[in-house]
Parts: structure tokens; sequence; C-alpha cells
């Protein structure tokens, strides 16, 4: 086993993750090699140092408040689902009564209302492809475009 | 894999609410600590553990239970401090170093000596850890605060169990060279 095999095993080593023959042949190398040796009684004292590291518990009215906490922001987001949905039925049953009693207008120019049809296409367009994009991300895997 | 956890998810997508609440109450401490030890402030701790706990309950129809609950909640959780550090890099520079509030003091059992020695280890690593990346925060706390196994820890970070090794060596040897450098 050479120094740079040792080194890598070495943190095998410290988590106990090493199978009998690794520690064996590991175990070996440290005997002989004193770099090594250094290098994994450092790494240990780190880790000795850590485990001794216990974080400050939170008070226990924090704690006792937490399942609420989550359970009204469910809830809280349920409501602005259905408060968003009412939202939409109603704007689109305005704005397709604008829009049918615009079009219908006989005293508005045609190149008026063709611009303005244009218009409302081509947005509806964006919308649909943004909300097909958004939900092939969500369908697929929403934590995808976090870079490691 | 924890049957147990497997039977309350099951029960949780059948519209059982309180099932859910059982699984917050078992993973609620450790998942404030994981958020505690990646963004180092505990308002922001408690909040993201809570929203990783939401963003879990959105998506329990999707966990496939290939792994194990607390891995595929720990990968929710660890993303959503990443994104969260991103977005708010200058507080954690300011918040971060509070290390009396966050690490408990524990009294030595041999003498102020060592009880001080012990203090200014804790702050030298908690400082130094602060200056890791991301990923080589992410791996020490998992191993060494959460004492997740590898197999686990390579399911959070969705990298080879085999890499996990390699990723911790150079992730210790990163935060021993920081520790080193503020110690000069």
């Amino acid at each position: 086993m050479n120094c740079q095999q040792a080194m890598i095993l070495i943190s095998g080593k410290l988590d106990g993750e090493l199978d009998p023959r690794q520690e064996e042949l590991l175990d070996e190398h440290l005997q002989q090699c004193a770099d090594c040796r250094q290098e994994y009684d450092e790494l240990l004292r780190i880790k000795e140092a850590t485990n001794d590291m216990r974080f400050t518990d939170l008070p226990d009215r924090m704690w006792a408040g937490y399942w609420n906490g989550i359970y009204n922001r469910l809830e809280r987001g349920m409501g602005w689902l259905l408060f968003s949905l009412g939202a939409i039925v109603l704007l689109a049953f305005g704005v397709w009564n604008m829009l049918e009693s615009f079009f219908m207008d006989s005293s508005i120019p045609v190149v008026v209302r063709f611009g303005v049809g244009t218009l409302i296409t081509g947005a509806v367009i964006l919308l649909v492809s943004i909300v097909r994009e958004r939900l092939f991300l969500r369908k697929h895997e929403r934590y995808d475009e976090v870079q490691r | 894999m924890n049957t147990d956890d497997t039977n309350l998810i099951k029960k949780c997508c059948m519209g059982e609410t309180g099932s859910f609440q059982v699984l917050v109450e078992r993973y609620k401490k450790s998942a404030y600590h994981y958020a505690l030890a990646f963004v180092g402030n505990t308002d922001d701790a408690y909040d993201l553990s809570q929203e990783a706990f939401i963003h879990a309950y959105r998506a329990l129809k999707r966990y496939d239970g290939k792994h194990s609950f607390r891995s595929w909640f720990f990968a929710i959780l660890s993303n959503l401090c990443k994104n969260a550090l991103r977005s708010r890099k200058v507080r954690r520079k300011f918040m971060i170093s509070d290390v009396a509030v966050i690490i408990e003091e524990v009294p030595a059992k041999s003498g102020p000596v060592e009880e001080y020695r012990g203090k200014v280890i804790k702050k030298l690593i908690w400082d130094a850890l602060a200056t890791l990346d991301d990923d080589a925060r992410e791996i020490i706390i998992l191993k060494h605060f959460q004492d997740m196994s590898y197999q686990e820890i390579a399911e959070i970070m969705k990298i080879p169990v085999g890499t996990v090794m390699s990723r911790l060596h150079y992730a210790r040897l990163r935060l021993k060279k920081q520790i080193e450098v503020m110690n000069k």
C-alpha cells in the first residue's frame, strides 16, 4: 500500500467503515510510515473534538410549537391554492366577457381588433410555454438545478 | 430501511396527517441541528427545517421507498440550506460566527485549563467549517454531526458509496488546513 492509498483509507478507519482486510493493510502501513501516522493522529483529534461538540438545544416552547408551525403553513398553502384558483376562474370569466364584447363591437376598426387578437395569442403562447416548462421540471427532479 | 417510517408514509399518503406528525417529531431535532450547522444561525435553521418538512409532505407521493425516509428527507433539507445560503450570503457572514450560542458548553472533566482549550478548539473548528465550500461542509456535517453511514451520505449527496470516503477525506484535509491557517 502506498501513501496515497493509505490517505484515503484513513478516513474510512476513522469512521469504522473499512473491512478487516483494508484495516489490516492500513495498520501495517501506519506502523511503517510516520507521515501517514501523523496525518491519522491529526484527523483523529479533529474527529474527537467534533464528537464533543453538542448543539445548544432550543427552549421547550419552540419545540412545542414546531408541529403547529408546519401544520399552519401547510393549511395556509391549501388556502392560497383555493384562493388563487377562485381568482383565476373569476378573472378568466371577466376577461372572456370583455374580449367577447370587444371583438363583437363593429365600431372598433378591424386592424385594432386584429392587433389585440395577435397580442393576446402571443401572450397565451408564452404563458403556456412557461407553465409547460415548470411542470416538466416539477415532474422530473425539483432539486436538479441545485449545483453540487 | 426503517419499516416503521415506511408504514407511516403509507398511512400519510392515505390521508392520515397524524402519521406525518410522528415523522416530524422523530426527525425534527436532527433536522434543526443539521440546518444549524449548515446555515449557522438558529432562526434560519428553525425555519429551514420546518420548510423541509413542508416540502417533504407535499412530495410524499413521489417518495419511491428506494432509500430511507431519513436520507430522502435530508437530501431535501440539504438543498434548501444550500439555496438559502446562496440567497443570504451576506447575512450568513454575520451570523455564522456566533459559536457560543450554537455549541453547548460541556464542562471538561480535567479542569478549567482543558475546558478553555476545548472551547478554543471548538471555535477554531466552527470558524474553519464556515469557510469551506458547501459540498465539503455538507459531507463533514453529515458524518461528524449527524453520524450518518457512508451509505446514507451517498444517498443524500447522490454520489456512489465508494466516492464518499475520498470526498470526506479531502473535505477533512481542507478543514484541517483551515484550522492550521486560523491557528497561526
